[in-house]
């Protein structure tokens, strides 16, 4: 029977080929959007996550209570232990030290004496390794406004307003005064490698970036980290993933020393929750009403699809078949054509969604330069629901739709078809 | 009823002398602490949440304006240099061969991470110039007979309005320091040990100082060598000296 | 052409289930692109809005030296609030804010903050300052539930707070947290508190002075009055705008594929009508239509479903959108940080160049859409059409 009628639509083109087609397109169209709106609105927290947060972070229990003033007097120790441990419990997590300090920062005039002179934040990466993991991350490259990525050990990133600020230059000495991690009082020469745009004016006033081992050297924080951020292997935060990781890292954190490590999720730090529940909501109602109008899409479809064969099923009735049964075939040939719909669908949703994911939108021409903060390429986030999601409409939808032209079938008269077929 | 009216005998006596009396304390303390110049090397222990940590200086002052530390060790702040000028600081460093002008918001932070700011250890002015003081009792502290003074700012400008000082009443030293916001808050407390006969006056070679308003074990002031009136070139006071 | 829409009309009306099915999608479409549009609008302006009523009122008048990114400033940036201000101060129009560095000690820790003043009987911003007309023995302070989150502090705790007054001089005392307040604004929430300015003022040694002055309604806006700089709403908000033309340009994707989805279903719709209705084609040849007339015939029917959408959406969009625009759209928030739901409402915002654009947009997608199959039709063979060949 499956056979029989799989044939039939094969062999008709316009009976599989036009609805399948439709479905196949809606499908599609349901998918993409679904991984589009969960990358876009997943966009604010990726890029919190990226710069400050990370999916989870492991930091000191002492360190997590002042969190908001980045104490590194507490900051964890021996991390190239730490690291080693958190890649050997979770493998695919991309693990790296972080420390962020604050001080100020002094610009000599020719005779070496200060210039000029205001407050910074620093984040220290690793900027040096070969993989330049950090630096993509961070969108550093596309970032810059003036001059060259860090190559040497003491090279800085600062932001290119600050820097116009200070009247300093790439090329020119900084120097940076704050406190090392053990409260005495740091200084470091790092020189100007080049200016950035982080496109956030609390950042543009006074932040600079620099890689970790000359910040670990002025700070005295040898072999320590105020923080070690992971991100997920799927580049994207998952909140489940997240906390199960919190709860299998944590479990074995000693309660009674606050210097033991702890992990955070992206949601434990500051607001975050709140976001990632303001994402969530969001995508979910965009995503129902997508679904609902698709339904109504598919529906109709269907429904046309059954108007079209109005003369075929006028012409098997009058040849004796049951109605039951032309409705039931109706049916499963619908329901044939929405799986192959939907799955043809779902993968062309799913190619594009991987397109816009792995390459992303770029939307810069629209902005008026590219800034750390403010990421102008927009990306699609497959998640596992895009695999299953264009099934609902695509199927469901289109046998509804039929089932709604299959009643027609009932209420022909078999004594008027010839009369019908005759016209 | 004879030991009541000794009292209050004495407390009417007290009185009366109290504000002359407590003015001839605090300018025999001052006589004991503040000095035209003194050269001295100090050792300051500060108690972190995850240990302590020892700065060893040496330092040359004259009067109330003019200051100037090297720093001797740990071998991180080896040959870091200090000029104090009036209201004005500079830091030179040797690792970044650069003077660098601390300027005025900085001064109220504190330094390496003690319970002091750098305003804290430039004010120098006489206890005098800045407070009036009135006697509040006698006490025996740490085997000593002790004045209660309590000092109030006549001045504007001065960090703690009001402190409460235990003076020895025999070597005329404070013992115990207590450091007062302008509401009575309790802010600070430093406590004056081993305290030593040098160049004709009593001077307290340790002192412990303890933001009261904040957990931790606070900070340790200990100067060894002190010595007063020596001749210091003045060319030491000058941005030049930084770097030799 | 009237007898080409009338019979479009006929047509399309005939057709039953069939044109309304592809008339509610429509409609729906229209209704949910311009509530979609609407509501990111709205979003996005939130973040201003909340500025607005939160922070900057309609505008700000700065002390000169005032760099709300550098707190050493503050130690200079403040001065007695013009004479001109003050009548405003009074009839409420006008908020002048103080702002101090200060030095909290929560649980024995010392957290540098800002402290800020203002009047407790202030109704231009949302802060909640009844609060700080308590009558305690400690200082009464609202803070934002960051700040509360990061001090480990709540409604009714109380906490050491230092200072130091004009002349330096340091002083204490302890404040009580008399409110809590969730607010989507950060710049008046982390590493603050909030009192009233009086309060402020006789702690500071600093009578009449204001660091910053926000304004309301109808205030004259003077580029500069006395060392006070006017900050207008536009150069206050003008991070938000970026923010807000980032968020449009990745919007628009989902407005784009709404509408491809709208226009499946008139695609298809018109498909399966010019293969059906081929006869119907063939007599309209046969009565003197000209191709090109039977293809604007069709065109016409199409598009019609974008006319007869808009106004089934008109019937229960607007009021729709009159409803959503007052009541706001609420996202229920599960944080229950401090006792407090952050309730997230989002006001759409509804403009008539939105609702034309869209319809209009629809509308000529439509008619292109509906065109494009029908252009089938002049290939056809009439006589073949007229016998219902298909072709």
């Amino acid at each position: 029977m499956i056979k029989f009628l799989l044939k039939g639509l094969v062999r008709d083109k316009s009976r599989s080929w036009i609805p399948t087609l439709v479905v196949a397109v809606g499908v599609m169209l349901s998918v993409f959007l679904h991984a589009y709106i969960t990358g876009f609105m997943n966009e604010t927290i990726e890029m919190n996550a990226q710069f400050f947060n990370g999916h989870v972070k492991v930091v000191t229990r002492a360190y997590a209570d002042e969190i908001s003033q980045i104490p590194n007097d507490l900051a964890l120790l021996e991390t190239d232990i730490l690291v080693n441990q958190l890649k050997v419990q979770f493998p695919d997590v991309q693990w790296f030290e972080r420390i962020h300090f604050g001080g100020l920062v002094d610009a000599p005039d020719s005779l070496g004496e200060t210039k000029t002179q205001g407050p910074a934040m620093g984040m220290a990466v690793d900027l040096l390794s070969p993989t330049k993991n950090e630096v993509q991350r961070l969108n550093l490259y596309k970032s810059l406004v003036r001059g060259n990525l860090p190559q040497k050990p003491d090279d800085i990133l600062i932001s290119d307003f600050f820097a116009q600020k200070l009247r300093v230059n790439p090329g020119d000495t900084i120097t940076f005064i704050g406190s090392t991690m053990n409260n005495a009082m740091a200084y470091h020469n790092f020189v100007i490698s080049g200016t950035l745009s982080f496109g956030a004016m609390a950042l543009d006033r006074g932040a600079m970036i620099a890689d970790i081992e000359a910040v670990r050297f002025a700070l005295d924080m040898e072999n320590a980290a105020g923080e070690i951020v992971g991100f997920l292997p799927a580049g994207f935060y998952s909140s489940k993933v997240a906390h199960a990781m919190q709860s299998d890292f944590n479990k074995v954190a000693d309660e009674t020393d606050v210097f033991s490590p702890v992990m955070l999720t992206f949601e434990d730090q500051g607001d975050m929750a709140t976001f990632v529940n303001l994402a969530h909501y969001m995508g979910a109602i965009i995503t129902g009403i997508f679904m609902l109008a698709m339904s109504l899409v598919l529906w109709n479809a269907g429904l046309l699809g059954g108007l079209r064969r109005y003369g075929e099923i006028g012409i098997r009735l009058a040849m004796g078949e049951e109605k039951v049964h032309v409705f039931s075939t109706m049916i499963y040939e619908s329901l044939m054509i929405g799986i192959a719909g939907s799955i043809l669908g779902t993968s062309l949703g799913l190619f594009f969604a991987w397109l816009l994911q792995t390459y992303g939108l770029d939307i810069s021409a629209t902005m008026k330069g590219a800034s750390i903060m403010m990421p102008t390429v927009i990306r699609a986030r497959i998640t596992t629901a895009d695999y299953f999601i264009g099934f609902i409409p695509g199927v469901v939808s289109t046998l509804i739709g039929t089932a709604l032209a299959g009643i027609g079938i009932f209420k022909r008269q078999t004594a008027r078809l010839f009369k019908e077929l005759e016209t | 009823m004879k030991k009541i009216s000794v009292f209050i005998l004495a407390a009417i006596i007290l009185s009366a002398f109290s504000n002359q009396d407590a003015s001839e304390i605090l300018r025999k303390v001052d006589a004991n602490l503040s000095s035209e110049n003194r050269v001295f090397e100090s050792t300051i222990t500060i108690h972190g949440r995850r240990g302590s940590r020892t700065i060893t200086s040496k330092s040359w002052s004259v009067g109330d304006t003019k200051s100037f530390t090297e720093y001797l060790s740990p071998a991180r702040e080896q040959g870091t240099k200090m000029l104090k000028l009036e209201n004005q600081l500079w830091i030179y460093t040797p690792t970044t061969d650069r003077i660098i002008q601390i300027s005025g918001h900085m001064l109220r932070q504190s330094v390496m991470g003690s319970d002091l700011s750098y305003e804290d250890m430039m004010e120098d002015r006489k206890l005098t110039e800045i407070y009036n003081a009135s006697i509040l009792g006698r006490d025996m502290l740490d085997n000593r007979d002790v004045y209660i003074i309590t000092l109030l700012a006549k001045v504007e400008d001065v960090a703690y309005h009001t402190q409460k000082m235990w003076v020895d009443a025999d070597r005329f030293v404070p013992l115990k320091q207590e450091l007062f916001a302008k509401s009575g808050q309790l802010l600070k407390r430093v406590e004056m040990k081993d305290i030593i006969y040098v160049d004709g006056r009593w001077f307290p070679t340790t002192m412990v100082y303890k933001d009261m308003l904040k957990q931790g074990d606070g900070t340790e002031f200990k100067i060894s060598g002190i010595r007063f009136n020596q001749p210091i070139p003045e060319h030491l006071f000058s941005k030049a000296s930084l770097k030799q | 052409m009237f007898l080409a829409l009338k019979l479009a009309y006929r047509n399309l009306v005939g057709a039953g289930l069939r044109t309304w099915l592809n008339v509610i999608v429509l409609s729906f479409s229209y209704v949910v692109i311009i509530w979609l549009k609407g509501l990111m609008v709205g979003w996005d302006h939130q973040a201003r809005f909340d500025m607005e009523k939160w922070q900057i009122a309609k505008g700000q008048y700065w002390h000169k030296l005032y760099d709300q990114y550098d707190p050493f400033s503050l130690t200079e940036s403040h001065a007695p609030v013009p004479q001109r201000f003050l009548p405003f101060i009074t009839e409420g129009a006008m908020v002048p804010v103080l702002v101090v560095q200060a030095s909290l000690y929560p649980h024995g820790r010392m957290q540098p903050i800002l402290l800020k003043g203002i009047p407790k009987n202030q109704n231009l911003l949302k802060l909640p300052v009844a609060a700080l007309d308590t009558i305690t023995d400690a200082i009464p302070a609202i803070i934002g539930t960051n700040m509360a989150r990061s001090a480990k502090l709540g409604k009714g705790d109380r906490v050491v707070l230092r200072w130091r007054d004009k002349s330096g001089t340091f002083d204490a005392a302890e404040v009580v947290v008399t409110d809590v307040f969730a607010t989507n604004v950060p710049a008046i929430d982390g590493g603050q508190v909030w009192i009233d300015l009086e309060k402020l003022r006789q702690m500071m040694l600093l009578p009449n002075e204001a660091t910053y002055l926000s304004f309301g309604q109808g205030i004259k806006e003077i580029p500069e009055v006395n060392e006070f700089v006017l900050k207008t709403q536009q150069e206050l908000t003008s991070e938000i705008d970026v923010m807000i033309k980032t968020k449009t340009t990745g919007q628009s994707v989902f407005y784009i594929i709404l509408l491809l989805l709208a226009m499946l279903a008139i695609f298809d719709t018109q498909v399966l009508s010019i293969f059906r209705r081929q006869k119907e084609i063939g007599t309209y040849v046969a009565l003197g239509y000209t191709r090109q007339q039977v293809v604007m015939l069709f065109t016409i029917e199409g598009a019609m479903h974008a006319v007869l959408a808009a106004a089934v959406a008109a019937v229960y969009g607007i009021p729709f959108f009159i409803w959503q625009s007052h009541a706001g759209f609420t996202i229920p928030m599960d944080s229950s940080d401090y006792g407090i739901a952050m309730a997230q409402t989002m006001y759409p915002v509804f403009t008539v160049g939105l609702i034309v654009s869209t319809t209009l947009i629809v509308l000529i997608t439509t008619a292109v859409v509906s065109y494009c199959p029908s252009r089938r039709i002049a290939q056809m063979n009439p006589t073949e059409a007229l016998r219902g060949k298909i072709q």
